[in-house]
């Protein structure tokens, strides 16, 4: 926590991969500045290349979206919403309300996660900390995993690596934790924006920091965190205000496996009665 | 004296008071800009700077480079100071041509932040060491270096001749032990800004290495100093001490420890991380955290307090140690004996703190408020709309719209992005930090947005009496306009870190901006100014001159707003132009 220097779980070395510890993100837009350091931070030690120099006009978001070379996204959102209890209007009588929110994006290593439950090479395995990760020499590069997240993460890149596979995302700095060291993004948060620590510890943090904001002013503070879908919970949650669909996150994802029974049964229908068609013309016929 | 010239200066010769440059005139940034652009400097060094980018009126700033007959540029990446005379928006117009510039254009490749050592030192008077991570690359090389290898080959010229002229340099003592790729030993530097007793044989009981000596033998491995003082108390004024700045002095004093280089707190002050001059202080004035009877006002807050007949605390106290809160000073008594045991401000000769400030301020005794050189609106305040003491600089090239100029209607402010640093050659030729903010633009209100007709990303055109730039637009509610003595002002806003050279290409901001200097310290108002935007994109090449005549007419006065003085009047304050050679300003 910011405060306790040296000591926080964004700054000391710990043994999570060791001790078989779910660890997560949470990240809070209330004490985001917008600085994009984990952006930069995530690119600097994945030897990530840019994305092209485009000017998006789009608030300060010249990245635009999560994909295969941008792992931690800033998102800059303007809404003409009251921000906590923010003096908005030259009356400051609560007309003519806006506020700017940033949020940083990232994968959130699902529970149940669409891209793992997808590959088809095994490339894709949970991790000690409960990540979800890409081994890119076994990845071939299909692209079944780029459709099956749910929050469209994970992606390939327009240029194919020689020695790597296809499909990218956030690694959750798993080469960083196994040497005790703290995932980038969250070591140079200088709000402490970004937090990363146990996962459950992480939860009642975050349930005790929506708490205090709902009395302070923020009543549309919430937590994005969806348990109750098959994605059965995410381990980089978010505070948000207002509704997710504003921060590009869906409010029911699903893993997309989960229609597999229905699909099977169809295509068993579907081939039974194609069995039945054939069978019934050849008797037509005979 | 002594660290300047070591055994040459004796008490005979003034300890060389003589072979210190005089200072002959201003030559403050502004001052020498105009001396560069009348042609009267020859050369220039620029090191960490980028003034084609990142000073005021940086059209005016390139322009000027081209009246050097040489110029050295130091920096890590190739800035466009280095390439002003090639590649520039002047050569693209035709303003400059290359094969016309005489000047000698020397690019010498900087060592970066890691890969270099030194101390650094911040407004909180907080002097921290940085240790050397990598070696630089190829040719690169710290500032510390060129002025040290510069130096040694100066010396060595002074000494070839007899010219009475190289006196001075023949006279320094510059005896900096080097590493090997040349750099000078920064500690060194750091050993005698602290300072020693210049008496080889040590007359102080020492600990610490070599006896409290520290780096005892300069160059040519001859013993050069005695051991170092404690702090600047045991300095003398007889030739037997010698110290580089007393105010740092203490920081590497004859325990060893270079205490700009320790990173231990021990109190919430921060002591043992790092030394804050004078004495490792680090809140002046801390007497003021005791009440009149020396107790602490606050006990979560204490600072320092009056106990057992001295002053005591956390911080090391800013006051004399042993003199009592009670104390009253007699007839006759003066400097800090003349100051009263309860007015801690003791830079002041009544120790108290000032609200009215009757003199120092060249725009005193109260703050106040004027309008920006450059407004929409009049002052409402005064029957004076601009500082009366403001220095305008006043030059064709350096115009001011008037009050109320319907040419210019819009108000126009500079800010800076998280995603780039200053001049930008730190961060536009970094692609992670360049795809961030990749290209030039000015915020606009959607009100504003509608009465131009444009839409967001639209390109426009920004001008001012100094020059014009091109943006794209990014419509925002974020920018709000202002209602002003009952009237409607727009405000825009854009960020000031591009330029032509890297990855990235931009206008730079700072061609907009006028040079102007406030009348104490000459800092410039970059902050506020008028402006027309017009929507399109602007001419290249030749056409943009005419473009500009259009919109800001370049002849005519160069003094158009009616308090502003002709050129080569007086004007200003203290350190500006005038003040010297023609008394106090009207
Ligand atoms: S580093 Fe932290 S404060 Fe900066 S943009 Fe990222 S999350 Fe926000």
């Amino acid at each position: 926590m910011i405060g306790e220097g040296t000591q926080s779980t964004n700054q000391r070395r710990h043994n999570y991969v060791r001790e078989n510890v779910d660890v997560g993100f949470f990240t809070d837009p209330t004490v985001c500045i917008g600085c994009k350091a984990c952006e930069v931070a995530c690119k600097e030690w994945n030897e990530v290349p840019d994305d092209g120099f485009t000017w998006s006009g789009s608030s300060y978001d010249n990245t635009g979206r999560l994909g295969a070379s941008t792992w931690r996204h800033v998102l800059f959102l303007e809404q003409d919403r009251q921000k906590g209890n923010q003096i908005v209007g030259s009356s400051g009588d609560g007309a003519d309300p806006f506020r700017w929110v940033f949020l940083s994006d990232v994968c959130k290593h699902c529970e149940e996660a669409g891209c793992l439950e997808a590959c088809p090479t095994g490339s894709i395995i949970r991790t000690e900390v409960g990540s979800v990760f890409v081994q890119n020499d076994v990845c071939n590069g299909c692209g079944y995993c780029v459709v099956s997240c749910p929050f469209g993460v994970i992606d390939r890149r327009p240029e194919p690596l020689a020695d790597a596979g296809g499909a990218f995302k956030c690694t959750f700095c798993y080469d960083r934790q196994k040497s005790g060291l703290v995932p980038a993004c969250a070591k140079v948060c200088p709000t402490e924006s970004i937090v990363f620590g146990r996962l459950d510890d992480l939860r009642a943090r975050a349930h005790e920091r929506v708490r205090q904001l709902r009395e302070n002013g923020y009543g549309d503070a919430q937590l994005y965190d969806p348990q109750e879908t098959s994605v059965r919970g995410i381990h980089a949650f978010f505070l948000i205000l207002g509704e997710p669909e504003a921060y590009g996150l869906p409010p029911k994802p699903e893993v997309p496996t989960i229609y597999l029974r229905s699909a099977w049964l169809s295509a068993f229908a579907t081939m039974i009665a194609a069995i039945l068609v054939v069978f019934a013309t050849f008797f037509f016929f005979a | 004296m002594k660290a300047y010239y070591g055994k040459r200066a004796t008490a005979e010769n003034d300890f060389g008071y003589n072979w210190i440059p005089k200072i002959t005139d201003d030559h403050s940034f502004f001052e020498y800009l105009y001396a560069i652009a009348d042609g009267k400097m020859d050369g220039m060094f620029l090191m960490g700077q980028n003034s084609a980018v990142g000073a005021p009126n940086s059209r005016f700033q390139r322009k000027s480079m081209a009246k050097l007959k040489w110029f050295v540029v130091r920096d890590m990446v190739e800035i466009e100071p280095a390439t002003f005379w090639r590649d520039s928006p002047e050569i693209e117009r035709g303003e400059l041509k290359t094969e016309e510039i005489e000047t000698e254009v020397f690019f010498l490749p900087a060592a970066g932040h890691a890969e270099k050592e030194g101390a650094f030192t911040n407004t909180q008077r907080l002097l921290q060491w940085r240790e050397k991570a990598v070696d630089p690359p190829g040719d690169c090389r710290s500032e510390a270096w060129f002025i040290h290898q510069l130096a040694l080959r100066l010396i060595e010229k002074a000494r070839a001749s007899n010219d009475l002229i190289d006196e001075p340099l023949r006279a320094l003592d510059w005896w900096y032990a080097e590493d090997e790729i040349g750099e000078p030993k920064m500690e060194a530097v750091l050993a005698e800004i602290n300072g020693w007793h210049t008496d080889h044989v040590a007359a102080v009981a020492d600990r610490g290495p070599h006896g409290g000596v520290l780096f005892p033998q300069d160059r040519q491995g001859q013993s050069h100093h005695g051991p170092q003082v404690a702090d600047y108390n045991e300095l003398k004024a007889d030739g037997s001490t010698a110290c580089g700045c007393w105010i740092y002095s203490g920081v590497f004093n004859r325990d060893g420890v270079n205490k700009a280089n320790t990173r231990q707190s021990r109190d919430y002050l921060g002591h043992g991380w790092g030394f804050a001059w004078p004495s490792d202080r680090r809140i002046i004035y801390n007497r003021a955290s005791a009440k009149p009877d020396g107790a602490p006002w606050s006990e979560r807050k204490k600072l320092v307090w009056w106990e057992s007949e001295k002053w005591t605390g956390i911080d090391v106290p800013d006051f004399k140690p042993n003199k009592s809160p009670d104390h009253i000073p007699k007839d006759g008594q003066s400097g800090l004996d003349g100051q009263r045991g309860d007015a801690p401000f003791i830079l002041h000769e009544d120790g108290l703190g000032w609200l009215f400030v009757p003199k120092g301020l060249q725009d005193g005794p109260f703050p106040t408020h004027y309008e920006p050189l450059e407004s929409p609106v009049r002052n409402e305040l005064y029957s004076r709309d601009t500082n009366p003491v403001v220095n305008w600089f006043t030059r064709g090239e350096n115009r001011f719209a008037p009050p109320g100029d319907p040419r210019f209607p819009f108000v126009l402010t500079t800010y800076r992005l998280t995603e780039h640093h200053t001049a930008g050659g730190m961060s536009r030729f970094l692609s992670h930090l360049a795809e961030l903010q990749p290209e030039m633009f000015v915020e606009i209100s959607p009100e504003l947005a509608t009465d131009l007709k444009i839409d967001n990303r639209d390109y426009v055109c920004l001008v001012t009496l100094r020059g014009a730039i091109e943006a794209r637009a990014l419509v925002s509610r974020r920018i709000r306009a202002m209602q002003l003595n009952g009237q409607t002002v727009h405000q825009v806003a854009i960020p000031f870190h591009f330029g032509t050279a890297g990855p990235l290409r931009g206008d730079a901001a700072n061609d907009l901006v006028a040079i102007s200097g406030e009348p104490n310290v000459t800092i410039m108002e970059s902050k506020a100014m008028s402006c027309n935007i017009v929507p399109g994109r602007l001419p290249r090449g030749a056409a943009y001159r005419d473009w500009l005549d259009r919109y800001a007419p370049q002849s005519g006065p160069p003094n158009l707003h009616p308090e502003q003085p002709p050129p080569g009047a007086p004007t200003g304050g203290k350190f500006s132009r005038g003040q010297g050679k023609h008394g106090k300003a009207e």
